[in-house]
């Protein structure tokens, strides 16, 4: 499929693979297109996102885990486009390929803020500096919803309390440049949740903020999810934030999934050498003298990618005359817990 | 404060002594810029960097640690206080107190390492420019060929390859980048080397690269670190002693071990709880959130500047401003904290949860 493929607003173009889930990627590819060449930032990924569950996606710079996010919204920079694969999203009671959507069209913009929300790195440049967040968030809920001003204003006011804003009917006439780090974070959150999204995609929210409101932020979003019970995405490089709150995480390199299952079998039982690097070379929180081992070499440009796994080059388990000849089939090693590695299989041919 | 700070037998070994610095900025405001207010930065902080040790300066942002170290370097003149600084037996020196000439001559054995090596890096220079440069403004080196000579000995050092360079910065990754700052920093052959956040904008496996290559390097060639950070497990891994800093004050300052397992002061303790820690078995834990920001050093709260977020707070925190103490007993380990009740509270570090039946015992 290609992004020419079918365009009618809001018709049902395929299926859910399981009608538990509330999203589903299927093999999805973006790429980018620049006078350098084709940088492959997302190849070929897939995952599920069911309904209330923490996905976390991790991953170092440069390893697709944002373009994937903005795929999902249609909110790519202009040279990337989505060369293949499918953007499955349950859209009321139909199912929508958002992939094969105009991303300008009815049905993205519906979408958009009213299904899925997304919060960023830089409060910042959520937010206009010059209207109130008070306004900001009324625009938005009113663009979704047949309200009037009032009862805008009261949601909006409503929001503001659940997240934690000291004192909402004043905060809701403020400006950003009033409020602190701090605040502006939750301002951010009131804004995403505003039309209680199904799911909230979260692109590294707490890396440039400090650690006692990254903690904050942490907190906020587990009690918002306990009690909204909307699906979020948690996009970040930072491991230890997702061992915190997500339920389920997905490790990328280079554009490709290397390995995916729960935080629990993923942090502990590791099963692909880049997991296990990336978890080795992390300082532990812990007692006593804890050693790290680093990760040989750097992570490769974009537009010199390996052939075949795309770790081959710094990894530690590498089997010359199988990595770099092909893609590793991805490999479920347990309930739920898949391997993208030849280690664990799909090497038989090629010995 | 000063006695306090240096009990008899300690600080012998101290190659930088800094004592009561401060350094205030001048808020000002209207057509006659007229000074309404001060920004207290750094607001009297003592401590001693010992020869061969990494002491580490953390805390959150505006809390005066990148601030300290600028006023070390007399980068910024700080508004009051002293640095000291001794290379072996000769007499300290205060480097507040210097002229332009002789700083130059001590800054040679003070290097500075920064955050991000895509900005500290001049696009326009070759890697030799950029190493050699240092070696040229302080005339140790007579001939190019000499100076060719020791850069490449230096990016051997830092494990790039000699055959390098001649190449520009752009060629090379982000860890590559930090490791020609870090050669750089080293050209001169100095004491001290202050890191100012310098594997924050690093990704994690190469983060952990240039921590080992930084270690390797004290071991081999007997530098002290001021290791300035904000991330508390890279703290723990990287350093021997670590100050805590807080609104322009340190509020503790220990040995790495005995701060984080045994914290004597409440900010410490939160800082510590709310690290995320990469174990998802530590999910549940209790935590302790600070509520509302850190405190504004433009117009700080009365007493102790953390007793607004600190769940410990009494009365008399809101008052009086605590001093930098000395808790361990005499010919331990020093460990200082500011907390009126520090020899009081029962704080929690890290592995609390299994400890606290532990003290419960005890």
């Amino acid at each position: 499929m290609t992004i020419e493929s079918p365009r009618e607003t809001g018709a049902a173009v395929a299926s859910l693979p399981s009608d538990d889930l509330l999203l589903s990627v299927r093999n999805l590819r973006t790429h980018f297109f620049s006078r350098e060449g084709v940088v492959k930032a997302v190849d070929g990924v897939t995952f599920d996102v069911k309904p209330g569950e923490i996905l976390g996606i991790a991953g170092e710079s440069g390893c697709g885990k944002s373009v994937t996010s903005q795929s999902i919204l249609r909110i790519l920079p202009k040279n990337g486009k989505i060369v293949d694969g499918q953007i499955l999203f349950r859209y009321g009671d139909q199912t929508v390929d958002l992939a094969a959507e105009d991303p300008d069209g009815r049905v993205m913009r519906d979408i958009r803020g009213q299904e899925i929300a997304m919060i960023f790195q830089e409060p910042m440049t959520a937010f206009s500096p010059v209207h109130t967040i008070g306004n900001q968030i009324i625009e938005t809920i009113r663009i979704h919803q047949q309200v009037t001003k009032e009862e805008a204003h009261d949601q909006a006011v409503e929001m503001l309390r659940r997240v934690g804003m000291p004192n909402p009917a004043r905060n809701i006439d403020e400006f950003t440049f009033n409020l602190s780090g701090g605040m502006r974070q939750r301002a951010m959150v009131a804004l995403s949740l505003a039309c209680q999204p199904k799911l909230l995609i979260a692109d590294e929210p707490t890396t440039a903020v400090d650690v006692t409101i990254q903690a904050q932020m942490l907190e906020l979003l587990r009690d918002i999810q306990a009690d909204l019970g909307m699906a979020i995405i948690m996009i970040t490089h930072d491991l230890g934030v997702i061992a915190e709150l997500t339920d389920r995480v997905m490790i990328m390199y280079l554009g490709k999934e290397v390995e995916a299952g729960t935080v629990e079998n993923v942090f502990h039982r590791p099963q692909h050498p880049y997991t296990r690097g990336l978890l080795s070379s992390i300082p532990k929180m812990e007692p006593g003298r804890v050693e790290i081992e680093p990760i040989e070499g750097s992570v490769p440009s974009p537009y010199a990618m390996p052939s075949g796994c795309k770790f081959h080059t710094r990894c530690t388990e590498f089997m010359a005359g199988v990595c770099e000849k092909r893609d590793p089939p991805l490999i479920e090693v347990a309930g739920g817990h898949e391997v993208s590695c030849f280690l664990y299989g799909g090497r038989e041919d090629l010995e | 404060m000063t006695d306090a700070i240096q009990p008899a037998g300690r600080g012998d070994r101290a190659i930088i002594s800094v004592r009561n610095l401060v350094k205030y900025f001048p808020i000002e405001s209207g057509l006659l810029r007229r000074q309404v207010g001060l920004v207290k930065a750094v607001d009297d902080v003592s401590f001693d960097l010992n020869d061969g040790e990494t002491l580490a300066l953390v805390g959150e942002s505006g809390c005066g640690k990148t601030t300290t170290s600028h006023c070390i370097i007399q980068a910024q003149r700080p508004t009051a206080g002293e640095v000291h600084f001794r290379i072996g037996d000769t007499r300290p020196v205060d480097l507040t107190k210097m002229e332009k000439a002789d700083l130059k001559k001590a800054r040679r054995n003070i290097r500075m390492i920064y955050q991000d090596p895509y900005s500290s890096l001049n696009p326009r220079m070759t890697l030799l420019q950029i190493i050699g440069e240092p070696l040229k403004i302080h005339g140790q080196v007579k001939s190019q060929d000499e100076l060719r000579a020791r850069v490449s000995d230096l990016l051997r050092l830092v494990r790039l390859d000699p055959s390098t360079l001649n190449r520009y910065p752009h060629a090379f990754s982000g860890g590559q980048r930090q490791r020609i700052a870090i050669a750089r920093a080293l050209s001169l052959s100095p004491k001290v080397v202050i890191a100012d956040e310098a594997v924050s904008a690093l990704d994690v496996s190469v983060q952990a690269q240039i921590l080992n290559l930084l270690k390797e390097l004290q071991r081999e060639l007997g530098l002290t670190y001021l290791f300035v950070a904000h991330n508390l497990a890279v703290v723990k891994y990287e350093a021997d002693r670590v100050a805590v800093m807080y609104a322009g004050k340190i509020v503790e300052i220990g040995e790495t071990e005995e701060l984080y397992t045994c914290p004597k002061h409440p900010y410490t303790e939160a800082l510590i709880s709310a690290a995320p820690n990469p174990d998802p078995d530590t999910k549940n834990r209790p935590r302790i959130v600070l509520t509302g920001d850190v405190a504004d050093p433009g117009n700080l709260p009365g007493g102790c500047s953390f007793h607004p977020r600190c769940r410990y707070a009494e009365d008399l925190c809101k008052q009086e401003t605590p001093p930098l103490m000395e808790l361990s007993a005499a010919g331990e380990p020093s460990h200082q904290s500011a907390c009126h009740f520090a020899d009081r509270l029962s704080l929690a570090g890290i592995g609390a949860a299994e400890l606290t039946t532990d003290r419960d015992a005890a």
